[in-house]
Order: structure tokens, then C-alpha cells, then sequence
């Protein structure tokens, strides 16, 4: 599946979108979805050596994706924050897409309806991030939760010279 | 309760269960008509659907649609639960027939409080 | 995490005694987020220096901030119902008819905090009256400068429109301001924010119709309750309405009032003669 722009025509996301934004829709996020009293902060910490990332694409005005990156037990972590769930249930891999996931889909969502225009959300994937596009049409905040690395990233599609295409894979 | 995300499912599950409700779920506006016409063959009809708006298959919006067009189901009450939150959207959503509409991300509180906007909070759980 | 067990258990026992709100155990995240800004501006290394300096040298001001930190929860729209249907559906008609028709009403939110009452209030108002920005005026008043100043912006997170705000009252009084929602200009318009503390002797506000002072006087001890029922009596007029919290009652306390039912809930007249 690839998510693809007409180069050239749309603003870049720093022009769109400010970090306080993206910060204050984290702030709103965080103790709604994740739990009473959590919160993303944005100081940066080390990244770990191996990420898993839960991204929603947005095509509109502006095409590109929302993408939340952090360790695998991080995700199972937050899996189980976001899950309300208490020892002995253990969160399965099936969980933790669905539980990210939907942690990308709230972000996604908030930050497609503060962007010019109407624009549509996809639904939400879960692996490796897709590529970025131009380097300047990214708008990411680095920071932690509970002082494991995590970041929020809005990057613009890869640039291409044809008209934009997008599939949605069934979750 | 209608949504794609199992973990949403679970989460709003969780919380009216608490409030006292029994809970149904469907991962889609397709899957949800069909448990509606099953419920309605063995006499459950739900008080309350919530539904997200962007799922595959049907969305939210067309089974807001289809459930507004069925006199048999004139009694439910449906509201948004959806991460869809421009003016535009929201107005079309009432428009289309949806009693009401919660923006995510919300809390249980928030959820309380809609659904003792429309009288559908059981009364113990008032206070 | 830096906050002890035992710096946790002093702020349970503190909050609870305060306020009758319960900490259960595994809040402490909550407990760490709410109170590491105020920490952080007192020069505190964390959250436990701070319980800690609070609990060997008692400050009534810290001590407020602490409690209010862990108790403040958005506030919500249309709170308890019955407040603002009973105002819409009585209390409404009965002024307009008691009143000439250049008499401007006017209401008071007396502890409007981020201004939800308030702009609750207009919101009826404007749905009932076609000329309300005319026939009504609002004044908002807080203790809180900060609190005074959310009022008049009119400004509001979408967690803060969630609770309790019919949807449709949402599209039709609001719109979007980046990730925010704010009310209408007519609306802002209608509502007067100023600085009040209701402990001390009143500016000269009024004379008001309506009066709202909900869930403010758990906070002061009798005597000043009895005080500012008072006070607010003689800002009020002779056949106004005063509005008090749902679990909050005259009664015990000032009895220069009569209880009138009002749907679930109740209002407070002036009674007659005081």
C-alpha cells in the first residue's frame, strides 16, 4: 500500500501545524485514552534499539501520516494502560495493534480536524513507519511516557508526479 | 457498542457495563444491522448504540442512515463516538438522524454525562 | 517516579479531609502529574520535596493548591440538569412576566470558575428569546483572576465540550479555533467576568433576578456561609431565585429563605419580609 502526493502542491506540515498543537491534543489524549494522570512529555530520551510504530494516514489539502513510534514493551505497556488491564491478563500481539492502533486514530483524528479543508482519515495500521517524504514537511514531537521513548510524528506523503492513490487494508 | 477498534469496543464496554448495561458489540455498521435484526428476532433491542463514524465495510454515518430509516428501531438512541469533530461532520451526523455525539478522546465522565443528557443513565449511578 | 509511599498517603489523608474525595492506591501517577508543575515553580527536586516541606511547615495557601490540583475535574455543561431546565422552563417566564419590558434580567454565576454556567445560561437564553442579548445580562464572577480570564475568552478543550453539552447546542454556539472550541461572539457578548471574592464584602453587583452559587460554600465554614448567604440576599431582588449546589441547602444555615421545588432539584427565594 503505498500513500502518494502530487509533489508541490500542498503546504508543508510545519506551515500547517504547530508542535504546542500537536502537544495540546496529546495533553487531551493521554489521561482520556491512556489513563487518569498519564501524559506524553515531551523531553526526548535515548530511542531503543528496535521501534514498533501505529500510524493513520490523512488525505486532503494536505496528504501524509500520524504516526506514534515506541519500544515493543512500551506498546505492551501501553496496551495494557489503555486496556485497563491488571496482572495476570497478558496482552497478546492482537491487543497491542488494536490498542495503538486506536492511539494513532484519536492523535490521527484531532490533528486532521485542526488541517485546512476536508480531509479523510484512514484506518489505522501497525509495523514498520512508512517512509518520509520531503524532510521539511514533517512536524514531530520527541518525548517519553512514564520515561520510556515515544514520539508523535505528522510527516507529508512521499513526494510522486502522479495523482494520489490510496488503499485501505481491512484491519 | 460499534466500532472497529476491539480496544474501544472494550473500553466503552467496560465502562457501561459498569453503569449497569448489558453490552453488544459489532466491528462494523454491516455486522451491526445484522446483530440489530438477530437481537430483534429474540427481543433485544438496545436502548443506546454508540458508533464511530470510520469504519470499513459501512461506516458509522450509513448505519445512522439505515437505522433512521427503520420504523422498528424508532426507540434506540444512537450517538457518535468518533475522533471526527469539524462543525461540518457533526452537523451532518445529527442531521442524518444521531441523537448525539461524543468526540474521542473522552472520558468515563464524559460518557456519564451524555447519557444523563438523555435520560439514559440508570438511576444508582446518578450520584 | 519520586513520590513515597508515605508523601502518598499524606496527600490521601489531605485530600480526603479536604474535599471527601478518595485517592485509591495505584493513583500515584495521578498524584505525580497533577502536582509536579507546582513543585517545579516552588523549586522543589519532585513531587515528594514538596509534600514533604508542605507537611513540616504547614502553609494554608500550598495546602489549598495541593487539594484543588487533585480535586479540580473539568467542569460540566447544564451540571445536575435540573438548575437550568427549571430555569428555562419557570423561573424564565415568570420574570418576564413579573418585569417590564426595558428591565434587563439579570443573573449571576457566582463561582463561574472557567465560565461553563455562565455560557450554559446564555446558551438557554438565546434558545428561548430571540432578543436575548437585550433583555438579559450575565455577570460571571471568580476569585480567580485566571479562572475570570477563561471566562471571557470563551474558549474550550474538546474534553471540556464533551461533558454534558448536547451536541447540538454545540454546533450552533460554537465554533472550531484550532483544537478548541469557542462560543459565539453574541454569546461572549451577554457575559459580564470580573474578579469576586464572595468572603469578603461584595462590589456593587445586581440587583439580580437569578442567582447561581453552586458548589462554592462547602468550602467555608459556617459563619461565612451565613455571610455570604447574606451578602448575596442584598444583591439580589425581593423575588429573585438563588440556585445552590444539588447536595447544598439553606436550611441549618440562613433562614431567611424559602425552599421552593423546582422539577428533581429546588431553588431559594428571599423570604418574605427578611
Amino acid at each position: 500500500m503505498t500513500l502518494s502526493a502530487q509533489a508541490g502542491t500542498a503546504q508543508p506540515i510545519t506551515e500547517l501545524l504547530d508542535a504546542e498543537t500537536v502537544q495540546s491534543i496529546a495533553d487531551e489524549v493521554w489521561p482520556s485514552l491512556v489513563g487518569d494522570g498519564e501524559a506524553f512529555v515531551p523531553v526526548p530520551v535515548p530511542p531503543p534499539a528496535d521501534v514498533v510504530s501505529a500510524w493513520v494516514d490523512i488525505l486532503g489539502p494536505w496528504t501524509g501520516s500520524v504516526v506514534v513510534t515506541c519500544a515493543p514493551a512500551t506498546a505492551e505497556a501501553l496496551t495494557e494502560s489503555v486496556l485497563m488491564m491488571r496482572p495476570p491478563s497478558t496482552v497478546d500481539a492482537e491487543d497491542v495493534a488494536d490498542a495503538l492502533g486506536e492511539l494513532a486514530n484519536v492523535l490521527g483524528g484531532n490533528i486532521k480536524s485542526v488541517l485546512p479543508g476536508e480531509s479523510r482519515l484512514g484506518l489505522p495500521q501497525v509495523g514498520a513507519a512508512p517512509p518520509r517524504g520531503r524532510l521539511d514537511d514533517v512536524r514531530s514531537l520527541v518525548g517519553q511516557w512514564r520515561g520510556d521513548f515515544l514520539t508523535i510524528t505528522v510527516q507529508g506523503a512521499t513526494g510522486a508526479q502522479h495523482a494520489e492513490r490510496i488503499e485501505e487494508k481491512p484491519l | 457498542m460499534i466500532d472497529d477498534s476491539r480496544a474501544m469496543r472494550r473500553i466503552v464496554g467496560t465502562i457501561l457495563k459498569d453503569f449497569g448495561y448489558d453490552v453488544r458489540e459489532a466491528g462494523d455498521g454491516r455486522q451491526a444491522l445484522d446483530a440489530l435484526e438477530e437481537g430483534r428476532a429474540e427481543g433485544w433491542v438496545p436502548d443506546l448504540c454508540c458508533i464511530d463514524w470510520n469504519m470499513p465495510v459501512m461506516d458509522g454515518l450509513q448505519f445512522v442512515f439505515a437505522v433512521r430509516a427503520n420504523p422498528g428501531y424508532r426507540q434506540v438512541t444512537l450517538m457518535m463516538v468518533t475522533t471526527e469533530s469539524e462543525t461540518g461532520q457533526i452537523v451532518k451526523a445529527l442531521a442524518a438522524g444521531a441523537h448525539e455525539y461524543l468526540i474521542k478522546p473522552f472520558t468515563a465522565d464524559a460518557l456519564r454525562d451524555k447519557l444523563a443528557l438523555l435520560g439514559l443513565l440508570p438511576e444508582e449511578v446518578t450520584a | 517516579m519520586t513520590l513515597t509511599a508515605t508523601s502518598f498517603d499524606w496527600v490521601r489523608q489531605l485530600v480526603h479531609r479536604e474535599s471527601a474525595i478518595v485517592l485509591q492506591p495505584g493513583k500515584e501517577y495521578l498524584v505525580e502529574a497533577r502536582l509536579l508543575p507546582m513543585a517545579q515553580q516552588l523549586g522543589c527536586a519532585g513531587v515528594s520535596e514538596l509534600v514533604e516541606s508542605v507537611r513540616s511547615r504547614p502553609d494554608a495557601a500550598k495546602t489549598r493548591r495541593i487539594v484543588e490540583a487533585l480535586t479540580t475535574n473539568e467542569t460540566s455543561w447544564f451540571r445536575d440538569g435540573d438548575p437550568f431546565t427549571s430555569f428555562a422552563g419557570t423561573v424564565l417566564p415568570q420574570l418576564l412576566a413579573a418585569r417590564r419590558p426595558d428591565e434587563r434580567l439579570q443573573i449571576w454565576s457566582a463561582a463561574c470558575s472557567s465560565g461553563q454556567e455562565a455560557y450554559t445560561i446564555a446558551m438557554l437564553l438565546a434558545d428561548a428569546l430571540p432578543n436575548a442579548a437585550t433583555r438579559v445580562s450575565i455577570t460571571a464572577t471568580d476569585l480567580s483572576r485566571k479562572m475570570v480570564e477563561r471566562t471571557r475568552a470563551g474558549r474550550f478543550s474538546q474534553l471540556e465540550v464533551n461533558r454534558g453539552l448536547p451536541a447540538s447546542m454545540l454546533v450552533r454556539h460554537f465554533t472550531r479555533a484550532g483544537n478548541e472550541w469557542e462560543i459565539s461572539p453574541a454569546l461572549r457578548r451577554m457575559v459580564t467576568a470580573s474578579e469576586c471574592n464572595l468572603a469578603a464584602p461584595l462590589p456593587r453587583l445586581g440587583p439580580f433576578d437569578v442567582v447561581y452559587l453552586r458548589n462554592v460554600l462547602i468550602y467555608f465554614d459556617l459563619p461565612t456561609k451565613q455571610q455570604i448567604l447574606t451578602r448575596v440576599r442584598q444583591l439580589m431582588r425581593p423575588d429573585g431565585w438563588l440556585f445552590l449546589g444539588a447536595a447544598e441547602t439553606t436550611l441549618g444555615v440562613d433562614d431567611n429563605w424559602e425552599r421552593v421545588v423546582l422539577g428533581r432539584g429546588s431553588a431559594y427565594r428571599p423570604r418574605k419580609g427578611s
